[in-house]
């Protein structure tokens, strides 16, 4: 009797097959593609500051990045001077200055980069920033 | 013929099962941890700071950014030094005015520790100089 059982394997798919194509959506769904921003910057610590969660920002944020070596950019593209006051002048009109206008800068960058794209904000009408720190390291070195 | 096909549908699950199995690792070895950020709020007070000087009073509190570290009141001292003074002065008062002062050459990790000192104790009226 056990022979025969062991012949008439006709295991039930379709449960596992569910389960892992939920996995795998969950898992697609989740993956985020973070190409959008500097990845050469290292951030400093800042475990005191306002907890910053990517879903509760709203659209109108802007972040600059100013990485070490001064290279500024936007969504990791290069920007110069003007691109910049343009940029957040045209936030500046469409939300007024209350749009959450953040810097993204390397610890090591000297001030006078992060100066500079301040002096920027304040051109174009932008006086209120935030820096971005790491409240919590997760990322695996 | 078709019939017969239809009735018994034998379909190889296999090679469906190995691709899925793939992506599953795949997604699962791709997917990482992000950081928790957070944001720390300061103020760029206009480029002439000619003005902002010259309305100076007594509840302003001073921090110097340098190269190498930070002065507070003409002393050069730590960050630890620096959290004790300004848990002093939050003590008394949060609603003054923090002056942040740095050097062109300061690294920006200074400024920004200087800035997370400040949100500890709730100072939240922080300016930004440069000079």
């Amino acid at each position: 009797m056990a022979k025969s059982r062991n012949e008439d394997v006709s295991l039930d798919m379709t449960p596992m097959i569910d389960v892992v194509f939920q996995l795998i959506i969950f898992f697609v769904v989740t993956l985020k593609m973070s190409d959008d921003k500097d990845s050469t910057i290292k951030l400093a610590d800042g475990k005191n500051g306002i907890v910053l969660t990517q879903e509760e920002l709203p659209p109108s944020q802007l972040t600059i990045d100013v990485a070490a070596s001064g290279r500024v950019s936007m969504s990791n593209i290069t920007m110069s001077d003007a691109m910049i006051v343009d940029a957040v002048k045209k936030r500046v009109n469409a939300y007024g200055t209350d749009f959450p206008c953040m810097i993204r800068a390397d610890k090591t960058t000297p001030h006078k980069h992060v100066a500079k794209v301040m002096n920027l904000c304040a051109a174009a009408g932008m006086w209120k920033v935030s820096f971005v720190a790491i409240q919590e390291h997760k990322a695996n070195k | 013929m078709a019939r017969k096909q239809y009735d018994n549908p034998k379909a190889e699950m296999t090679p469906m099962i190995d691709v899925v199995f793939q992506l599953m690792i795949f997604f699962i070895v791709t997917i990482k941890q992000e950081d928790i950020f957070s944001k720390l709020n300061a103020n760029r007070p206009a480029p002439n700071a000619s003005s902002a000087q010259s309305e100076e009073n007594d509840t302003q509190i001073k921090i110097d950014i340098g190269p190498r570290g930070v002065v507070f009141n003409g002393r050069g001292m730590s960050f630890k030094m620096l959290d004790d003074n300004i848990k002093k002065l939050a003590a008394s008062s949060t609603k003054s005015t923090v002056l942040v002062r740095c050097t062109l050459d300061s690294p920006h990790g200074f400024l920004v520790h200087v800035l997370d000192i400040c949100n500890k104790y709730k100072m939240y009226n922080l300016s930004i100089f440069s000079m």
